[in-house]
C-alpha cells in the first residue's frame, strides 16, 4: 500500500497550477463562462483553443494514449493529477465521454489512426447518441435502426439527450442492426460526422437554464439535446466494432468513463466550498461555522468525500496494475454521486433560505453554485448508468447474487 | 499512489487467516465468552510463534520492527476470526512503550510481549468517557521513589490477563491546567489493585480498576512527567486505527455470511438474494466496509510515514462506528429470526462488532476533531491535499480559544 504521489507527481502537479496560473487568464475564462459558452463547448473559442494547443504541446492532453495514435503513452495517475487541476478551473482535458476509449478497445487501425489523434488535439468531438425516449436505464431497448443497403447503413429514429450535438462534429450512435435478435445482441455502434445529411438537432433546455449555472456546479448544463435521424446515409466504415456486437463495445467505454478525477470532482467540489465558506463568512454576527450541530454534519460529509478520493484511487491502482473492475467502478458511481447529493442537500440546510439564490441574483452565495447545484447534483446519480443499477452490478458481479426470476425471464 | 495490497502485504494476511481458520473456531469464541478471563493462552502463545506481538516492536527487544500497516492486517484477521486473544491492548501499550519509553522500560517489558509470554493493557478512560486530557481524574503523587496512585479506571480490556497495565494519571492539579497528565507502568497485581468485571455487549471481560494508594516506582514513568497527554494522544490514535482494522475485518466476514445465506435461503420461490431490495442493501453493505477498509489503511499508512494523522484516524473511526454497526444490523435482518438466536454464530460477530464501535471514540467526538481541523485553522482547504495546519496546533488554537 501507498497512499502518496511520487516526488515527481507532486513536481507535475506544481507545474500544472503553475502552465494555469500563467495562462487560464480573464480572457480565456471569458470564453469558458456559461453565458459565452452556451452554443459551444466551454473552452473552445478561439483564445481557448490557443489554450488547448499549448497544454497539448505540454504533452498533457490524450496522457493515457499510445504515442502512435498521438498520445503520451503515460499512466493513469499522471492523467489523474493533470486532469484534476485543469477540472478545478474549468477547463476539461479528459477523454471521458468521448468514445475514446471505446474506439481503442474495438476500432480498426483506420479508425484509431482517424479519430484518436483527433479527439486528443480536440479537433474533433464526439456526442453521443445512447438514450431513446424508450430506452433510458434499460438502453438494450434502443429501437434506433440502422439497416444495411449495399455499403451504406441508413438511419433512421430518435436519440435523447445528445448533450453537446449542437457543437459537436461527430457522434457515436447505438442503433439496432438486428430486431429479431435478443436485445443485447442485435446491437451495433457507429461513429460518423454530424453534417451527415438527415441529422436535425433540437434543444432542450435543463432546469439550469435562466439564469445559467456557474463553473464548477454538477450538471450545471443549460442545454442538451434531442437528435433526429431521417434516412441518414453513411459508409458501412463508420461501424465500430463487429455488427450487433456493440453492447459490449459501449459498455467498454462507459466503464472507464465512470472513474477519475472529473467524475470524482463533480461529486465533491461543494465539499470543499462549504468548509471554506463557513471559516470566513457570517451572517451579521450569525457563524453557521461555530454551530455545533453544522460542524459535525461537516465533518461527516468531510469523510464521506475521503472516501469518494480512495475509491477513485483504488480504480486508479486497479487500472495500473492491468486489472479489471469486479465491482470496484460500480462502487464509486454509487458512493460518489449520492454523497454529490447529500453534501448538497445539507449545505441547504446550512445556508436556509440562501441555498435557493442562484446565479446573479443578489445575496447569492458564491455565484449561487449552492442553489445550482440542488437541480444538477442528483443528475450525476442518473446518467453513465442510474445508482440503482451500479448497486444491481455491485451485488451479482461483485457480491455473486442470483439474478431474479423476473429478470432471469426477461434475459431469456 | 496503490491502495491495494502489494505483495507481502497480501501474504501477511492470507497466513493469518489461514492460521485462524485452523486454530480459532466459533467454538473457541464462545468457551472463551463463557471464561471468566476470556484469553485463550494456547492461541496467545501460537500467535506470538508467528511473531504478531511483536510485529512493530523494534528488533533490538526480539521484534521485527515492521509497519503498523501490516498489523492493522493482522488485526483485521483476528477481528474476522473473533480471536480470543489480547492483541489490540498488548499492541496499544507495547506501542507506547516502544515510541516513548526509555530504554531500560524497553528492555524489561518488550522482550515478554514478543514471547507471548506477557500481557499488557492500558487505562485511560474513567467515569466521563471522551478522550480528552480533562477526563482523567486520578492523581498520581510523588512521593519518596514512588508515585502513589489513587483512582478508578473504566472499560479496561482483558485486565484479567494482563501482567501490566499501562496507567493514565494525573501528576498536575487539574486547577493547574488540563493536560499535566503522567503515563506509568503498573504492574496488574501491584497491592492496592481491585477489579469488578463490566457485563458488556461483547462479553469481553472488561474491567472497573480500582487503585488504592497503589506504589509505583518512578522508573515507572513514560515519557516526562506531567508530559503524557501527547504520547497519550499517539497512543490512542494508533489503537483507534487498530481496533477500526480489528472491527472491519469482523464486519466483512459477518457481511459475507449475510451474503451468502442470501444465496441459499428461499422465499416466495427463489433465493432472497435475487430479490433486488435485499441485493442494494448487500451492495451498501458492501461499499461501507470498503469505504472503512480505505479510510483505516491511509491512517495507519500515515502514521507509518511519521506524517500527521489524526484527522485520517478519526475519519476511520467516525465512519466504520456508523458504517460497521449498520451493516452487521443489516446482515442481522436478512438472517430474520435465526440471526437473534444464541446459537446460531452470526451473533457472536454482531455483539463484537456494535461494542468496538462504541469503543476508543465516538463518531461524535472524532467528527468534532476533524471539524476543528477543518474549520478553526486559517487556510483553504483542498481535498487531497493535506489540511492548512495539523491537527495538534487546531486543538491548541481551540484550547487558547
Amino acid at each position: 500500500m501507498d497512499f502518496a504521489y511520487t516526488p515527481q507527481q507532486e513536481a507535475l502537479r506544481r507545474e500544472v497550477q503553475q502552465f494555469i496560473k500563467e495562462n487560464v487568464t480573464a480572457d480565456v475564462a471569458e470564453e469558458t463562462n456559461p453565458e459565452s459558452a452556451m452554443d459551444r463547448p466551454r473552452g473552445q473559442g478561439p483564445k481557448a483553443a490557443a489554450l488547448y494547443k499549448k497544454i497539448y504541446e505540454r504533452g498533457w492532453l490524450g496522457i493515457t494514449y499510445p504515442k502512435e495514435y498521438g498520445g503520451q503513452g503515460g499512466d493513469r495517475l499522471t492523467q489523474y493529477i493533470v486532469e484534476e487541476e485543469f477540472t478545478r478551473v474549468g477547463i476539461p482535458v479528459h477523454l471521458g465521454g468521448s468514445g475514446a476509449p471505446a474506439i481503442m478497445a474495438a476500432g480498426t487501425e483506420e479508425q484509431k489512426q482517424y479519430y484518436i489523434p483527433g479527439l486528443i488535439k480536440r479537433e474533433i468531438s464526439f456526442c453521443l447518441g445512447f438514450t431513446e425516449p424508450h430506452a433510458g436505464a434499460d438502453l438494450a431497448n434502443l429501437r434506433c435502426s440502422a439497416v444495411r443497403d449495399g455499403d451504406y447503413y441508413v438511419i433512421n429514429g430518435q436519440k435523447m439527450y445528445t448533450s453537446a450535438a449542437h457543437f459537436s462534429t461527430h457522434i457515436y450512435l447505438m442503433a439496432r442492426t438486428d430486431r429479431n435478435a435478443p436485445k443485447h445482441e442485435g446491437i451495433s455502434i457507429f461513429l460518423f460526422p454530424m453534417d451527415t445529411p438527415g441529422i436535425t438537432v433540437r434543444p432542450l433546455w435543463t432546469i439550469q437554464n435562466n439564469p445559467t449555472a456557474p463553473d464548477g456546479t454538477t450538471y450545471g448544463n443549460a442545454r442538451t439535446n434531442e437528435t433526429f435521424f431521417d434516412d441518414v446515409r453513411i459508409p458501412k466504415s463508420c461501424l465500430l466494432g463487429e455488427e450487433n456486437k456493440g453492447w459490449r463495445v459501449g459498455s467498454m467505454g462507459l466503464n472507464l468513463d465512470r472513474v477519475g478525477a472529473s467524475r470524482y470532482l463533480i461529486s465533491v467540489r461543494r465539499d470543499e466550498d462549504i468548509v471554506n465558506w463557513v471559516k470566513s463568512n457570517s451572517f451579521n454576527g450569525f457563524s453557521p461555522g461555530k454551530d455545533p450541530a453544522i460542524r459535525d454534519k461537516i465533518a461527516e460529509l468531510w469523510i464521506e468525500a475521503q472516501v469518494c478520493r480512495l475509491m477513485t484511487m483504488r480504480s486508479m491502482s486497479i487500472v495500473e496494475r492491468g486489472g479489471k473492475f469486479s465491482y470496484e467502478g460500480s462502487a464509486e458511481k454509487v458512493w460518489a454521486p449520492e454523497h454529490g447529493v447529500r453534501v448538497t442537500e445539507a449545505i441547504t440546510q446550512m445556508l436556509g433560505p440562501y441555498g435557493t439564490l442562484l446565479r446573479t441574483s443578489p445575496h447569492a452565495i458564491q455565484d449561487g453554485v449552492f442553489g445550482h447545484n440542488v437541480m444538477g447534483s442528483f443528475q450525476s446519480g442518473i446518467n453513465h448508468g442510474s445508482v440503482q443499477v451500479m448497486r444491481d452490478q455491485v451485488a451479482r458481479r461483485g457480491l455473486g447474487l442470483p439474478s431474479s426470476r423476473k429478470s432471469r425471464r426477461a434475459e431469456g | 499512489m496503490d491502495v491495494l495490497l502489494n505483495d507481502d502485504e497480501r501474504m501477511i494476511e492470507e497466513s493469518a487467516r489461514e492460521f485462524l481458520d485452523g486454530e480459532c473456531s466459533p467454538k473457541l469464541v464462545r468457551e472463551m465468552e463463557e471464561d471468566p478471563i476470556g484469553i485463550s493462552r494456547p492461541l496467545w502463545e501460537k500467535a506470538a510463534e508467528l511473531g504478531w506481538q511483536g510485529m512493530c516492536l523494534p528488533e533490538k527487544v526480539g521484534g521485527s520492527n515492521m509497519p503498523l500497516v501490516f498489523l492493522g492486517l493482522v488485526l483485521r484477521e483476528a477481528g474476522r476470526a473473533l480471536a480470543p486473544i489480547p492483541l489490540h491492548c498488548t499492541a496499544v501499550a507495547a506501542l507506547a512503550i516502544a515510541h516513548d519509553g526509555s530504554e531500560a522500560q524497553q528492555q524489561k517489558y518488550l522482550p515478554d510481549v514478543v514471547t507471548g509470554k506477557s500481557v499488557l493493557t492500558w487505562a485511560f478512560t474513567e467515569k466521563d468517557p471522551r478522550f480528552i486530557a480533562e477526563a482523567v481524574h486520578m492523581t498520581a503523587r510523588e512521593k519518596g521513589d514512588n508515585f502513589v496512585l489513587n483512582g478508578s479506571k473504566l472499560f479496561v480490556d482483558s485486565f484479567l490477563g494482563a501482567d501490566h497495565c499501562l496507567v493514565v494519571a494525573r501528576t498536575t492539579p487539574r486547577s493547574k491546567g488540563g493536560n499535566g497528565l503522567s503515563l506509568f507502568v503498573v504492574d496488574a497485581k501491584s497491592k492496592g489493585i481491585s477489579h469488578k468485571t463490566l457485563i458488556t455487549l461483547a462479553k469481553d471481560k472488561q474491567c472497573q480498576v480500582d487503585f488504592k494508594n497503589v506504589q509505583v516506582p518512578k522508573a515507572n514513568v513514560i515519557g516526562p512527567v506531567g508530559g503524557g497527554w501527547p504520547i497519550v494522544e499517539r497512543m490512542l490514535d494508533r489503537g483507534a486505527a487498530l481496533l477500526c482494522a480489528q472491527m472491519l475485518g469482523a464486519a466483512r466476514k459477518d457481511i459475507e455470511m449475510a451474503i451468502e445465506y442470501a444465496k441459499f435461503r428461499e422465499a416466495f420461490g427463489q433465493p432472497i438474494g435475487a430479490f433486488q431490495s435485499l441485493q442494494h442493501n448487500c451492495a451498501d453493505m458492501q461499499i461501507w466496509i470498503d469505504g472503512g477498509d480505505l479510510l483505516t489503511f491511509e491512517a495507519l499508512w500515515k502514521l507509518d510515514q511519521g506524517q500527521p494523522a489524526s484527522v485520517e484516524v478519526s475519519q476511520a473511526k467516525s465512519f466504520c462506528n456508523e458504517k460497521c454497526e449498520a451493516a452487521v444490523r443489516q446482515s442481522q435482518a436478512i438472517h430474520g429470526g435465526i440471526g437473534f438466536m444464541m446459537e446460531f454464530d452470526l451473533q457472536l460477530w454482531f455483539r463484537r462488532v456494535s461494542a468496538w464501535t462504541m469503543r476508543m471514540g465516538t463518531t461524535y467526538e472524532h467528527r468534532a476533531r476533524i471539524a476543528r481541523a477543518l474549520i478553526d485553522v486559517p487556510g483553504e482547504v483542498v481535498l487531497g491535499r493535506p489540511l492548512p495546519a495539523v491537527l495538534e496546533n487546531a486543538g491548541a488554537a481551540v484550547a487558547n480559544a
